[in-house]
């Protein structure tokens, strides 16, 4: 049995890197509600993003949390190319298999560009802070960690607000719930879900910077990330924000406590099991509205 | 003469296959076409699922892999005779596709996507990790069905192995085509609530084609087991695998029979010849994507029905009355005569 405070510890550890995925989820889950597009690059544009913030770190020396002033207006805008110039282009009916191949092949290239330009080597950006830390009942939390779930928080509970709160996120709630309807009222559909995709990459571009602060990155980690995140899209049930979060604090926690028997490469497969468990007894997901039903 | 002409390239196509080891100038290059010979076989085994009924798999390189440590395994550990335990493998792959199409095609296209490349992390992961099973990233060395032959003669032998299931496979695709089952297939592709409206039962026929499709597919994966004699975790459950064939099959043409192999030669010789040229750089990765790109925007249907579309307007033929169109096609036709006016 392991002692009290590491169970604390890697509570604590869950619920931090729970809000990491929640935010990431979060991206996966707008782009599904707004073309039912399966976004495969999301996690590629994640790594990037920990790669500028590294990259502007070692070069120019700033604080990797200042490269956000330049990445996240960065990926907004790649946001809506990706899905006016792209996506939009594919024909409807066999949109939601094309939109897979053609999110993979840019996750591809981005994949392959890292590796040309910065090599397969692992890179991690040293902080004057990063190896602090601070205990709480015997347990030990880096504030790097913290850094970045305060991060995560803060972006999701921008986007909360944001969708429920201005104009803009009516419009782009109303054209996930219904896009015809939304039109005949008026919303112009076409140019809310390009906005809605720079939205989803925005939220990669300050997943990754959180991610830069305490992981060490290569090029290929982007896979490690999407299988996770898919799973947790899909437990908490396709196109549901607050089904992804949820989903995604349960499994980091589980993941977390699970590393204390396991270790970290077993304790993965959590995800995995989730996945196959939900499409087979409840494919509809845990906490998923009407659109799941059908995907 | 549209039968005898089909019959006539299909002899050409026989020929050129089957003289190809006389004239390969050596076993190298005799070895690169037994890659592309897997390729095909692989991609034509993936069309069973992608272009039946449309549903896109990522992680057919993961059912390959299964039947390469599955018959591998067997030889080394259970000590069956190697073509027996390539049998027994791809069955046993059959058998577990079973349970993952129970999960995978229940429902719609999105979660069988996700389903797919998730098989392939999770099984990357396990053969890594369980390294007293699986050699782990040592590596299995897998033991040669005939210890006799000179290499030249091994690359020989099993070229014509993996032309005979090439031909297997081509066989089993061009039955189904024709077939009440592949009707219901394509009804699937086309519209599946029609179809499931209409009586077909889909759930049964997309997770029987799955399970034929993971059978082919493990034949393949074990038979270029026995060939290498050497698995790598990393290169057998490799997601780029599964994009691969995906990519063959496109840009080939998934409604054609012999589309996947038209794109295993043109994609998989050009793979060869640029790893011989410049090795293994991140830039084939980068290629690969922008080559995916293209054929997802510019020819979903690939590049043989260009060719042929291309070829009927040259020669002038009258189109016959019945012909196929997707209800794609139907859609674009119509939204055009609606815009005209």
């Amino acid at each position: 049995m392991p002692s009290g405070a590491l169970l604390l510890q890697s509570v604590i550890l869950g619920l931090l890197l729970g809000g990491l995925y929640a935010l990431l989820a979060a991206g996966l889950t707008l782009y599904f509600g707004i073309m039912r597009v399966v976004m495969i690059a999301h996690s590629a544009f994640l790594i990037l993003a920990a790669y500028l913030a590294w990259w502007s770190h070692s070069r120019f020396g700033v604080d990797p949390l200042l490269s956000m002033i330049v990445t996240v207006p960065l990926f907004f805008g790649a946001g809506v190319v990706l899905q006016r110039a792209l996506l939009s282009r594919l024909r409807a009916i066999t949109l939601t298999m094309m939109s897979v191949l053609l999110t993979f092949a840019v996750a591809l290239i981005i994949e392959g560009l890292l590796g040309y330009a910065f090599t397969g080597t692992q890179r991690r950006v040293q902080l004057g802070y990063g190896s602090a830390s601070f205990g709480l009942f015997g347990a030990r939390i880096a504030v790097v960690k913290l850094i970045a779930f305060g991060l995560a928080v803060v972006a999701l509970a921008a986007l909360y607000l944001l969708m429920k709160k201005t104009t803009f996120g009516w419009a782009l709630r109303a054209t996930i719930q219904h896009r015809d309807a939304a039109r005949l009222v008026g919303i112009d559909t076409e140019k809310v879900a390009g906005y809605g995709f720079g939205l989803g990459l925005a939220t990669a571009a300050i997943g990754g910077t959180a991610l830069s602060l305490d992981t060490t990155i290569y090029p290929s980690l982007h896979w490690h990330w999407i299988g996770p995140l898919m799973a947790i899209i899909v437990v908490g049930g396709l196109g549901s924000v607050p089904g992804a979060a949820a989903a995604a604090v349960l499994l980091g926690l589980i993941q977390s406590l699970l590393q204390i028997p396991l270790g970290t490469t077993w304790a993965q497969t959590i995800f995995y099991l989730a996945l196959f468990a939900t499409l087979a007894f409840r494919p509809q997901g845990f906490f998923g509205g009407r659109l799941a039903q059908r995907f | 003469m549209p039968s005898v002409s089909k019959g006539i390239g299909l002899l050409v196509l026989a020929a050129a296959v089957l003289s190809f080891p006389a004239l390969a100038p050596n076993p190298y290059i005799l070895s690169a076409g037994i890659v592309v010979l897997n390729y095909a076989v692989l991609s034509t085994s993936w069309n069973f699922v992608g272009g039946f009924t449309g549903y896109i798999s990522l992680g057919h390189g993961a059912l390959a892999g299964l039947g390469g440590y599955g018959t591998a395994l067997l030889v080394t550990r259970a000590g069956l005779p190697s073509f027996v335990a390539l049998a027994v493998a791809a069955l046993c792959v059959a058998a577990l596709a079973v349970p993952i199409g129970l999960a995978a095609l229940r429902v719609r296209g999105a979660s069988f996507v996700i389903v797919s490349i998730a098989l392939v992390l999770i099984l990357l992961l396990v053969f890594q990790s369980w390294a007293s099973v699986t050699g782990g990233s040592r590596g299995l060395v897998v033991p040669r069905p005939f210890p006799g032959l000179l290499r030249p003669e091994h690359h020989r032998v099993f070229y014509y192995l993996f032309a005979g299931l090439l031909a297997l496979a081509l066989l089993a695709w061009w039955v189904i085509d024709r077939s009440r089952f592949g009707l219901g297939l394509k009804a699937i592709r086309e519209d599946e609530d029609k179809a499931e409206s209409l009586g077909t039962p889909t759930f049964t026929y997309k997770l029987i084609v799955f399970v034929v499709s993971a059978g082919f597919t493990a034949l393949a994966g074990g038979l270029y087991a026995l060939w290498f004699g050497d698995l790598d975790p990393v290169f057998q459950f490799s997601i780029l695998t599964g994009s691969y064939l995906v990519l063959m099959a496109l840009l080939g043409g998934v409604r054609n029979l012999f589309g996947p192999l038209a794109g295993a030669l043109i994609v998989g010789t050009a793979l060869e010849y640029f790893k011989g040229q410049f090795g293994n750089t991140p830039l084939h990765l980068v290629a690969t994507g922008i080559l995916l790109g293209l054929v997802v925007m510019f020819m979903p249907d690939g590049v043989l029905p260009a060719i042929t579309g291309r070829w009927q307007r040259l020669r002038k033929t009258p189109e016959s009355s019945i012909r196929e169109v997707t209800a794609a096609e139907l859609r674009t036709e119509r939204e055009r005569a609606e815009a005209k006016p």
